[in-house]
């Protein structure tokens, strides 16, 4: 065998083997996503959105309470999370352009996306949870809401520089003041991107369960008040299927069935916009 | 004197992805131990056809070649060309200096390793000899094992020559490689060319006419993929045939 | 940067808030720091920094509380998911980058981008339910039997494959990071200039020697940040392994064995510390993930930065 052919084997083999490894990983999204998909059609039925949980063994139960619960969580969390996000972004992008604080926060707030969920649980439990005696939606609202804002703040941040600096000078030279600028030219301009992030960033903390665990806890009776312990969907899957019933596991694979669907719905949208309209 | 053809052009025709018809029924032959430039404005194909040699646009998807290239009668368009083969039979030096992320030593010692040579005398001994050659051997020979990147940009694009001199290539192509240098690198690089020529032979593309002028024994005018006018040097920058032609060099346009 | 000459009243109160909004980054830092060093100092008190993070004791009945046992869960099930999803998650950034055909790149980059974004709870309730009966029917015993009686590698094997321990886990770990490491290891090939590449494929490389010996070298720095990336998410990572580790306070040195790391002992032990110094030892445990965190995420922007530098040169 020349030197010639050897070098071209090598070469054969280790692009195969790289090629495998691409299967590899596709692999495994098929698999979950198709075990996901069966395990939780099957257990799909009506009665699910409609009734709250009946105790194990009894018939015809629900997770209608898990389901209101974690859209009340997620809905207030995106309330507090999304504006603190786009204003603090809109400093960095603006007011802090260029500036050594600009950067440090942009990089501090790389690091929180990462940091994790389950020590922001515990933060909210101190401040939020021990002080009032008791678990409540409030306090797994302020935990994803923490998870949300670097999220948000870092994808504004982008967009907003994103937007050509000679369409801010256009509207300086109207004699407008920058924060007329900001909200009425420049948001405009980036306003696709950043509804974009905040979408991804719902997406995101939508299938949080650590951040929960203590601090709405859970509640197997129906209820929207969120000063009190509330269901959620991530902690009822989590509870469902490390307890013993059959029942209860049918309805954990049902109920990440329907989360997972959301989250990846939110997120191939959010996809889509960004390569429409950004490449 | 008689002169043999190193590399033959016949009624090639060069096609990007999208059909796109880049070069046009080019014939032109290349003779041996000359240096032979190509000129024409920006766009005009020369880049393009110089990739032809060591078929560099099949890297890319979709790129599809007509005709032939001779290479000591070889066609190298052919399906059956072993490209590993014929490119460092035909070594190639870009615009920019292309060192790779290594040390001064592996830099040139990559190539060579390629093709085999793996003792370390031998190494040293071929890694010398290519520095000496590009004439860089002596502002390196003290720091050859710090990285390629801490050279000057015309040290680096010596460096980059010494890579492709290595490994004994019978052609060598230059694309634009002074452009992105000082003058005075500029004239050690087209030195060094001239002085090549006794060993290979040399494709050079240039936008610079008085690089043209001063290095090759023979250029190609190439405009809107089409051949205009090949000649010997002196006659195409003196006497030129075509209208064309003459109104580029003279600075007419492009 | 613009500058209005006189200060616009309403601009000035605008560029405050926007000011306070992206501050709340560096509160929440300090702020979890602060509440995780106050509520923890209870057992900080008592245990001491050396001996907590050194002492394998976990008894609440003894009320005695030291962290390794947690720490080495951690760390061991980061190392072996690092070890399984790194040469696939640079495989597929090969593929590509430099292998796939043009149409299927699209496509390939949102199956990875889908990958990440399922709920690590979604991993956690398949590892339990689909992964964990085919590591113990069919994974484990099979590994058991090639390497169960090889000198030193045997360790790693011993025990009764039950398919809740630190193998599985560390399986699902690493299909959770492997799109993190996969997407930045394919960013950072991708800045590769095509002409470097180019100038190798000229002197006669193949393509495998053009990525091992330019493509690679040339985007460590971007890769390694991307392992470092994953790392960090990794050692965070909560409900992916909350499902299939056990919940085990000892060390063990099998892959075979349960066992229990940081995020896992919080989630299952938080809500139901009845005590204060259990749950002061929690708090503490959370304060020694977050640092563990903290460095190894700022570590990790250290080189991503260091290598966007490099490459805008």
């Amino acid at each position: 065998m020349t030197r010639e052919q050897k070098r071209k084997i090598e070469g054969s083999v280790a692009l195969f083997l790289s090629t495998m490894a691409a299967f590899f990983g596709l692999f495994w999204l098929v698999f979950i996503l198709g075990d996901v998909l069966i395990h939780g059609i099957k257990a799909l039925n009506p009665s699910l959105f409609m009734n709250d949980p009946v105790p194990p063994g009894a018939e015809g139960g629900g997770l209608r309470n898990a389901f209101v619960g974690q859209l009340l969580i997620t809905l207030c969390a995106t309330l507090i999370g999304v504006p603190i996000g786009v204003l603090g972004g809109t400093f960095l992008a603006e007011y802090a352009r260029g500036r050594k604080i600009a950067r440090l926060i942009s990089v501090l707030a790389d690091i929180m996306v990462s940091v994790p969920s389950i020590v922001i649980g515990t933060f909210i439990y101190a401040l939020l949870v021990r002080p009032f005696g008791h678990f409540s939606g409030w306090a797994g609202a302020a935990a994803l809401a923490i998870i949300m804002i670097p999220v948000v703040l870092r994808t504004t941040e982008d967009m907003l520089s994103l937007v050509p600096w000679t369409l801010r000078e256009a509207a300086f030279a109207l004699g407008a003041p920058y924060y007329k600028v900001i909200t009425q030219v420049v948001y405009r301009g980036a306003a696709t991107g950043i509804l974009t992030g905040i979408l991804l960033s719902i997406a995101r903390v939508a299938g949080e369960t650590a951040p929960l665990l203590f601090t709405s806890f859970n509640n197997s009776f129906f209820s929207v008040d969120m000063k009190q312990p509330i269901a959620s969907l991530t902690v009822t899957i989590f509870q469902y299927a490390m307890g013993p019933y059959d029942s209860w596991h049918e309805q954990a694979w049902a109920a990440s069935f329907v989360i997972t669907l959301f989250i990846l719905l939110l997120t191939i949208t959010g996809r889509l916009i960004i390569r429409l309209r950004y490449k | 004197m008689a002169e043999s053809i190193e590399l033959e052009v016949k009624g090639l025709d060069f096609y990007y992805a999208g059909n796109i018809h880049a070069l046009k029924k080019i014939n032109l032959s290349v003779s041996k131990n000359s240096v032979t430039a190509l000129i024409g404005p920006s766009g005009c194909g020369k880049t393009t056809l110089l990739r032809c040699f060591n078929r560099m646009h099949d890297l890319y998807p979709k790129n599809r070649y007509e005709g032939e290239i001779l290479f000591h009668g070889r066609d190298i368009l052919s399906k059956e060309t072993d490209l590993i083969n014929l490119r460092s039979r035909i070594g190639m030096v870009f615009q920019k200096p292309t060192p790779f992320p290594m040390s001064i030593f592996d830099n040139i010692a990559y190539g060579l390793k390629l093709n085999g040579v793996n003792r370390r005398s031998d190494l040293a001994e071929r890694v010398e000899k290519a520095l000496v050659h590009a004439a860089l051997w002596d502002e390196v020979k003290d720091k050859l094992g710090a990285s390629a990147y801490d050279l000057s940009g015309g040290q680096q694009q010596r460096l980059v020559i010494a890579r492709a001199l290595a490994v004994n290539p019978e052609v060598l192509l230059f694309d634009e490689p002074t452009s992105a240098l000082d003058p005075i690198s500029t004239a050690k690089i087209e030195e060094l060319a001239t002085s090549l020529k006794k060993e290979i032979t040399i494709v050079i593309v240039t936008h610079n006419m008085q690089q043209a002028a001063r290095i090759s024994d023979r250029t190609g005018f190439l405009m809107l993929g089409e051949l205009i006018e090949f000649d010997r040097t002196d006659k195409i920058f003196t006497a030129p045939s075509e209208k064309l032609t003459e109104d580029y060099v003279t600075g007419r346009f492009g | 940067m613009a500058r209005t000459a006189k200060k616009n009243p309403v601009d000035m109160s605008f560029s405050f808030i926007t000011a306070v909004a992206s501050f709340s980054v560096i509160v929440f830092i300090i702020g979890i720091l602060y509440v995780l060093i106050s509520e923890s100092s209870l057992a900080i008190g008592k245990f001491g920094v050396i001996k907590f993070v050194t002492s394998t004791d976990w008894d609440p009945v003894k009320e005695s509380f030291g962290a390794l046992t947690n720490i080495y869960g951690t760390v061991v099930t980061t190392i072996f998911s690092l070890i399984i999803s790194i040469p696939v998650a640079i495989g597929i950034a090969i593929f590509v980058t430099e292998i796939s055909p043009n149409f299927l790149k699209g496509p390939i980059g949102v199956a990875i981008e889908l990958l990440a974004a399922i709920p690590s709870i979604i991993y956690g309730m398949w590892g339990l339910f689909t992964l964990s009966p085919i590591m113990s029917n069919h994974v484990e015993p099979f590994l058991k039997k090639i390497f169960g009686s090889v000198p030193l590698i045997g360790i790693l094997f011993q025990g009764t494959p039950m398919g809740i321990d630190i193998l599985t886990a560390s399986v699902i770990l690493s299909i959770m990071i492997i799109p993190f490491t996969a997407s930045i290891s394919r960013d950072s090939f991708d800045l590769t200039p095509a002409v470097v590449k180019e100038s190798a494929y000229a002197i006669g490389a193949t393509k495998w020697e053009v990525v091992k010996n330019v493509v690679i070298p040339y985007s460590k720095l971007g890769v390694f940040g991307g392992v470092v990336l994953s790392l960090g998410r990794a050692i965070g990572e909560t409900m992916a392994v909350a499902f299939v580790l056990g919940n085990n306070h000892r060390i063990t040195t099998s892959l075979l064995d349960a066992a229990a790391t940081i995020t896992v002992t919080l989630a299952n032990e938080f809500a139901e510390a009845d005590k204060d110094i259990y749950l002061s030892a929690l708090f503490y445990l959370a304060l020694v993930l977050f640092v563990m965190s903290f460095i190894t995420l700022a570590m990790a922007k250290f080189f991503l930065i260091r290598a966007e530098r490099k490459y805008s040169r």
